[in-house]
């Protein structure tokens, strides 16, 4: 199946032999959308890699630039304001909601239920017209910068923000009784691609789909970056281990990133302050380089550092390695894309199922070839 | 005067056509024109054209109808540039498609690959001469004119099947394997739920099954088997919860991927076609036909082509219904499709049987022979 298969959401190819109508054995073959993200870098300013990271995963581009820049500003010694801090970990939920609301349409797509197709795209809408008025771009932001943030929120954004996470709450019900309350729903997902917790914790699967196996793992909680320690939410879990599982676990992700949001947006609106960090060195990025902070460093002055960032993805844990060693573009840049693994053990969930399961099992992944390819 | 019927408006225009065209031509000639059996061959061929016309027109009308109604439960519009509320966009669709180089695989089978599609469009149009829209309004009519229209509407999986195989594709194939099961698993219920009706009515014949559900329309006492039949139906129309030969996650376009341009046009035709043909079969078995019950004023029913106005309208609406199940269901897995097909359908399907023949008794009980006119 693939590289050209609707079922593949992206350019792979899954090798299934099957046995009749019954999967023997998978071997997922990746790398058809290489580009070589991590070499480019190499060659690039810090603040010149935030375009690449948009590239990264297409449909969550703040997250990975909130992983790619916690690293930098690790690796730079750059300490970024707190009002910066707040706004991105807003952008990054809001950006969690609209990579599973894309996930919900698609896998809902998968099952052949097209109305919640049109409807989970309706609705990311929304919040991409939320980035739009604060980023300039609904889909490749380079928005967040080493150091903070490109521009504050527009006058009023809370209020609209808030209005289009009120008006979420509401879909997310309608969704959960278009699919759950479904006699075919059920009997398609219920009991399908099983990955208990220890082979999941033994393939290195992370995300949803560890946590639709009752693991309470999750990096935001566990190892709370940026301001997440300072926020209330509670980690999505569910029992089954299973499609559905994966899909109740997505949903109240989505529930608890507009709690999340909620939190950012009033606490941003009673602290104002700046967005960027005052001493930055120019050499960041000659094009993209923040203005009107003068008091810049030299840098055959500045010192080498070595910078790593863990992050709750939307679709797992991704991880950023990035060596800084005094020069203006990073020594060696590596990611850790959770979406290439969890397509590996495939092997591991796929075998003893139906061809016809390929497509609700392989879409309750949530395939993103861009990020796992990279 | 005689009622309009299509008949005698084809025979009208013969008629017209050949005396007029008779003057041109020299008096043994003129004579033979005007005989009675050359009109009646020209009549013929006028009443087939209107008919084909009226039935493409309605079908892609109904592609129309389905896209709007599709877009209104997905909280969007639809089609709406090409003429009025997107009324002509399949039109233009159909025209792109003519357009279309038509691309064969090389390694497909010449005569299977063409036939298939043609033959599939025709056998289903074929049934449009069959079905009576309303009194006078049908092609022929034969004793067994709803056993013919079954038979007619079963041959869909042979073609698909023949279609798929030539392709030579394996995509292909599994959705043809998948198309002939499916069918062949659901034809049983569906021949079934017809013999609930035809038990009621006491015939085979489609004008005489509507004229029986003078008093009461035939859903009220056999809702078993309308819902039988509406679920067979969607299996033999393939849609979206049956929609498994063509499941697009999984099988690219199932029997249809390799075809293009025109040859697919024919396909989706041809679909079209069927749902309407469906359609037709609901409401002429459990929908009173073109019919209303009398407590209508008979201001609605007694205007010029009343009939197939009320009869396109619930048309309209028992199509309105599948697109609806489209718009809310997902699709099923192959085996829990034949399972709920033969496990579930047939025996519901038995017990309507069972109840239809209760209601005939039940009415038969007072008067001795009353069947096929009971309640009158």
């Amino acid at each position: 199946m693939g590289p050209q298969h609707p079922m593949t959401h992206g350019l792979w190819n899954l090798r299934v032999r099957i046995e009749g109508e019954v999967i023997k054995d998978v071997e997922p073959e990746m790398g058809f959308l290489h580009r070589g993200i991590e070499k480019i870098s190499e060659d690039r300013h810090y603040n010149e890699i935030i375009t690449l990271m948009d590239r990264t995963c297409y449909v969550a581009g703040l997250n990975w630039e909130h992983l790619f820049i916690v690293a930098a500003e690790q690796a730079l010694h750059i300490e970024p304001p707190e009002r910066a801090e707040y706004i991105r970990v807003l952008s990054a939920e809001l950006q969690r909601i609209a990579s599973h609301l894309m996930w919900y349409a698609a896998f809902c797509q998968d099952l052949g239920l097209t109305t919640p197709f049109l409807y989970g795209m309706r609705d990311r809408d929304l919040i991409l017209d939320l980035f739009q008025s604060y980023t300039g771009a609904r889909l490749t932001y380079e928005y967040m910068r080493v150091g903070g943030v490109r521009n504050d929120l527009p006058l009023g954004f809370t209020d609209r923000c808030r209005k289009v996470v009120d008006w979420l709450m509401d879909r997310f019900v309608e969704y959960d009784r278009l699919c759950l309350s479904s006699t075919i729903f059920n009997e398609r997902c219920n009991g399908l691609g099983v990955l208990l917790a220890p082979e999941a914790v033994a393939y290195g699967v992370t995300g949803p789909m560890l946590r639709s196996a009752g693991s309470h793992r999750d990096i935001r909680k566990d190892r709370p970056y940026s301001v997440y320690n300072k926020l209330q939410f509670e980690v999505a879990t569910a029992n089954t281990a299973d499609v559905t599982g994966r899909y109740l676990v997505r949903m109240e992700e989505m529930r608890q990133a507009v709690k999340i949001s909620r939190q950012c947006l009033d606490w941003l609106d009673d602290n104002p302050g700046p967005v960027m960090a005052s001493q930055l060195p120019r050499w960041l990025g000659a094009p993209y380089a923040p203005v009107g902070n003068e008091a810049y460093l030299l840098k055959r002055n500045y010192p080498t550092g070595l910078g790593f960032s863990m992050m709750e993805e939307p679709h797992g844990e991704a991880g950023a390695y990035i060596v800084n060693d005094g020069g203006e573009h990073p020594y060696r840049v590596k990611f850790r894309s959770p979406v290439l693994i969890n397509i590996w053990a495939a092997k591991r969930y796929l075998p003893g199922y139906r061809v016809a399961d390929i497509p609700p099992i392989m879409g309750s992944v949530d395939v993103c070839v861009g990020e796992c390819d990279r | 005067m005689s009622p309009v019927t299509l008949f005698s408006i084809s025979h009208t225009i013969a008629a017209w056509l050949l005396a007029h065209i008779s003057y041109v031509f020299p008096a043994p000639a003129q004579g033979w024109l005007t005989s009675g059996n050359v009109v009646l061959g020209l009549t013929a061929l006028i009443f087939a054209v209107i008919l084909l016309g009226a039935s493409m027109i309605n079908t892609i009308m109904l592609i129309w109808w389905e896209r709007k109604l599709l877009g209104r439960f997905m909280d969007r519009r639809g089609a709406m540039h090409v003429g009025f509320a997107g009324l002509l966009q399949n039109f233009a669709d159909g025209l792109k498609l003519f357009r279309k180089d038509t691309v064969r695989p090389g390694q497909a089978d010449e005569l299977g690959f063409w036939l298939s599609p043609t033959a599939y469009l025709v056998s289903s149009l074929v049934l449009f001469a069959i079905l009576p829209i309303s009194t006078g309004w049908n092609g022929g009519s034969l004793p067994l004119t709803l056993l013919l229209a079954l038979v007619i509407f079963s041959f869909a999986p042979l073609f698909i099947f023949l279609g798929a195989w030539a392709s030579n594709n394996k995509y292909s194939l599994i959705g043809g394997m998948r198309s002939a099961a499916q069918m062949i698993a659901y034809e049983v219920p569906i021949l079934l739920a017809v013999v609930a009706v035809v038990v009621l009515s006491g015939s085979f014949d489609l004008t005489t099954i509507v004229q029986e559900q003078r008093n009461y329309w035939f859903w009220a006492p056999l809702f078993l088997a309308l819902i039988v039949f509406l679920t067979g139906m969607l299996a033999e129309m393939e849609r979206i919860p049956f929609d498994l030969p063509e499941a697009e996650a999984e099988l690219v376009e199932g029997w249809n991927t390799e075809y293009g341009g025109m040859l697919f046009a024919f396909f989706m035709l041809a679909d079209y076609v069927r749902y309407m043909v469906g359609s037709i079969l609901v409401v002429l078995l459990f929908l009173g036909g073109w019919t209303l019950p009398s407590y209508i004023p008979t201001i609605l029913t007694s205007f010029p082509l009343a009939g197939i106005v009320w009869f396109m309208v619930k048309v309209y609406l028992v199509f309105g219904v599948f697109v609806w199940v489209r718009a809310s269901l997902p699709r099923m897995r192959t085996d829990q499709l034949l399972k709920l097909g033969w496990m579930r359908m047939v025996p519901l399907a038995l017990l309507s049987v069972v109840l239809a023949a209760l209601v005939v008794a039940a009415h038969c009980l007072p008067l001795i022979g009353c069947v096929p006119s009971m309640g009158g």
